[in-house]
């Protein structure tokens, strides 16, 4: 399984890292620093792209709400499934990102366990049936 | 009332002088109708007097001749002839002085000329007999017959005058029979116009007395109003100005003067005089405000004023058409001196834009607080995760202990940011109010606090509670911190036992509800039997991060009851605490029903 990470901290990209690691499952892990680098990669000629994006919020250039809104407009990476991945969890955002067609909420956990368990579940989730029968209540995952 | 009376008194004052003026002419043409009439019979009368004289006279000159005729037939004297022969020239006198007397009689002049005839047959006769006698012959049967028919002639001269006499007299009678009617009724109808006259003259008279006593108990009211108004200006800081559409004039009150700077009516009253003392750049404010002023829109204007002594104040001023009585228009102008309000005003925007800086800041100390601050916080914990999993077994026994309070220090922070966060969406949150059973609330706070309960073997037990409309997830929040306190400072050789309690009330019977607009209150107690505190304490127990117990031995941040509070403002509450050490407290909430 392809996964892609945007967030421009450079120690939750290593958390993440090291998480898919530890677990079982087979996966491709990449990370882009920013929004910016972000649209770079699935904008590049025969990419192949990831089946899941984790979007941080808070990012320098351009942050994960303008990312979002951009990719949800492209033909061709407006299916990927899109996870937002983020210290905060207001109201705003949990309300806006969901509006913008984000498919799951997550809050960064305080600490690694529950980060992999978060991570397992988010990647076995059956995304088909998933986003069909998508709403509020089970858009914000928590383990 | 007194524009009416004015107007009464003045169309009375009219009223009566044409009246006086006609009644006037008409009895001076009356008298002098009956001036007229008195100098017509006065000569009527004098003209009869003189024809009867006239009358007596022919006969008497005629009586003249006959006895001189007479005297000369019997002594042939011709003395006794001289009054025969004057007789004839006097008579003639005296029927030319008839002839005219009686011009403007016809039926005397007819009678005259039958005299005049009978007068020449008598005298033609005096002459026969004269001439009979004086003949040599006497022929004395003639003579008789001329004597007799002169006797005859004579007597009917004496009935022709007697006629002619008695034609004057009832002439006279007549005229003045006429004369009588005519003047009978003026006296009357004189005495009845000056007794009307009279009347409406006093009628006036009192009727004026009666406005003038108004108008001067209303001119009385009038100075009263004036010096009230003049009382106020000064109190109320601010002057007027009139300004009459007809004549162009103006006039400003002495306040007017004294707001700016100036001694009463000390320059005329006029726009340029006026426009001089407003600040340059504010002149086109008040002129164009002028402009605008309407009957029905008063054109509120602000500009500023540079007074006599330099002195720079802040007006405001409003104007106003009326009509008057006599339907000149009026423009009413009411300046006020702002200048305080106007300070207090500019130093409001000001210490609101502090405010709004505050809040703004506060807003991003919030931003802060739920990302900036949990970021590194977050890292640091999931740090302490990793360690604790892989690491921790080839640490030391110093270093695990440190580690360990490392870890507790991390989590204690992350509780007092999340209730700071929680305090603070406390104030932001957009307020919902929903109709919510409380009953419902509080059975989800069992839910939610569930394991506890069940681990210190707790006991709650509610009255029914009220459906009030409230923000429910506050109410919530609200009954989780009260309730959650009674379970963490419990007694702890005793299950905790939380009573909660509600009733209505007024808020006359409690001196902390006093003076607000709800009249009934909903009360809502929570009591425990924990552990209770010192009652001096329990004003400072809702201050942010203010906590009674040492951390160590309850964990807490001080910010629960706080929340309380707040959540209980947000709804127009109050909030109290009781308590005993050693027996338990009791918080009770009190909300408008």
């Amino acid at each position: 399984m392809h996964i892609l990470l945007a967030d421009d901290d450079e120690d939750d990209r290593l958390f993440f890292r090291d998480a898919f690691e530890e677990i079982k499952i087979k996966t491709k892990v990449e990370t882009v620093n920013d929004g910016v680098e972000l649209m770079n990669y699935l904008t590049q000629p025969n990419i192949k792209l990831p089946h899941i994006l984790f979007l941080d919020l808070n990012m320098p250039r351009k942050g994960g709400i303008d990312c979002l809104l951009e990719l949800k407009r492209m033909d061709q990476v407006k299916n990927i499934a899109v996870v937002i991945y983020s210290t905060s969890a207001s109201e705003e955002d949990i309300e806006e990102t969901f509006v913008l067609g984000a498919n799951v909420y997550l809050k960064k956990p305080n600490d690694f366990s529950t980060l992999k368990k978060t991570l397992e579940a988010v990647i076995t989730t059956n995304w088909q049936y998933h986003t069909s029968g998508l709403n509020r209540d089970n858009f914000i995952l928590s383990i | 009332m007194s524009g009416r009376a004015i107007f009464t008194t003045a169309f009375l004052l009219k009223g009566s002088f044409i009246v006086a003026l006609f009644i006037l002419i008409f009895t001076s043409s009356v008298s002098y109708k009956h001036t007229v009439v008195i100098a017509e019979s006065t000569e009527l009368l004098v003209r009869s007097y003189k024809i009867q004289i006239q009358l007596e006279q022919l006969v008497s000159y005629v009586k003249d001749a006959e006895t001189g005729e007479r005297g000369y037939i019997i002594t042939r004297d011709s003395d006794f002839l001289q009054p025969y022969n004057t007789a004839r020239d006097k008579i003639k006198g005296t029927l030319f002085a008839l002839q005219y007397l009686t011009s403007q009689n016809l039926r005397q002049q007819h009678n005259l000329d039958s005299l005049l005839l009978l007068v020449n047959l008598r005298l033609a006769l005096l002459k026969s007999s004269l001439e009979i006698s004086s003949a040599e012959n006497l022929n004395k049967r003639w003579l008789e017959e001329n004597m007799t028919k002169g006797r005859k002639t004579m007597d009917i001269i004496r009935s022709q005058i007697n006629k002619m006499i008695d034609l004057e007299v009832s002439n006279f009678n007549e005229h003045q029979k006429k004369y009588n009617r005519e003047i009978s009724i003026t006296p009357i109808f004189t005495l009845f116009l000056f007794t009307v006259t009279l009347i409406f003259l006093i009628f006036s008279y009192l009727k004026i007395n009666q406005d003038l006593e108004i108008q001067k108990r209303t001119n009385e009211k009038l100075l009263i109003s004036i010096e009230s108004i003049k009382h106020a200006e000064i109190i109320g800081e601010f002057g007027t100005s009139q300004w009459n559409l007809k004549t162009n004039k103006r006039y400003y009150s002495d306040n007017l003067y004294a707001l700016l700077g100036c001694e009463p009516q000390s320059f005329e009253a006029t726009v340029e005089n006026f426009l001089k003392f407003v600040h340059p750049d504010d002149r086109h404010i008040v002129t164009n405000g002028v402009k605008e002023v309407t009957d029905n829109n008063p054109f509120p204007v602000e500009y500023r004023i540079i007074r006599k002594d330099g002195e720079i104040r802040f007006f405001k001023s409003i104007g106003k058409f009326i009509t008057d009585n006599g339907n000149s228009k009026l423009y009413i102008g009411i300046s006020r001196d702002i200048t305080q309000q106007h300070l207090t005003e500019q130093a409001l925007v000001e210490r609101n834009r502090e405010l709004e800086h505050s809040v703004n800041e506060l807003e991003s100390f919030n931003r802060v607080a739920s990302h900036d601050l949990q970021e590194p916080l977050r890292k640091i914990q999931t740090f302490i995760s990793r360690i604790s999993e892989k690491e921790l077994s080839a640490m030391s026994e110093t270093s695990k202990e440190y580690f360990a309070r490392i870890k507790t220090s991390a989590s204690r922070m992350r509780t007092l940011i999340d209730d700071l966060l929680l305090f603070s969406r406390a104030n932001k949150i957009e307020k919902v109010f929903e109709k919510t059973d409380f009953n419902q609330i509080l059975e989800s706070v069992r839910q939610e606090l569930s394991q506890t309960i069940e681990e210190k073997n707790a006991v709650i037990r509610s009255a029914s509670l009220p459906t009030l409309n409230v923000i429910p997830f506050q109410i919530q929040q609200l009954f989780i911190n009260l309730i959650g306190n009674s379970l963490k400072y419990s007694n702890p050789d005793v299950p905790p036992e939380i009573k909660i309690e509600c009733e209505i009330m007024s808020a006359g019977t409690s001196p902390i509800l006093e003076g607000n607009a709800s009249t009934n209150y909903y009360k809502i107690s929570v009591t425990d039997n924990g552990l209770g505190f010192e009652q001096k304490y329990a004003d400072h127990i809702f201050v942010l991060f203010h906590r009674l117990h040492n951390k160590s031995e309850y964990p807490g941040t001080g910010i629960g009851l706080a929340i309380c509070k707040k959540i209980v403002e947000n709804h127009n509450g109050f909030i109290t605490a009781k308590g005993i050490p050693g027996i338990g407290s009791t918080f009770t909430i009190f909300l408008p029903a």
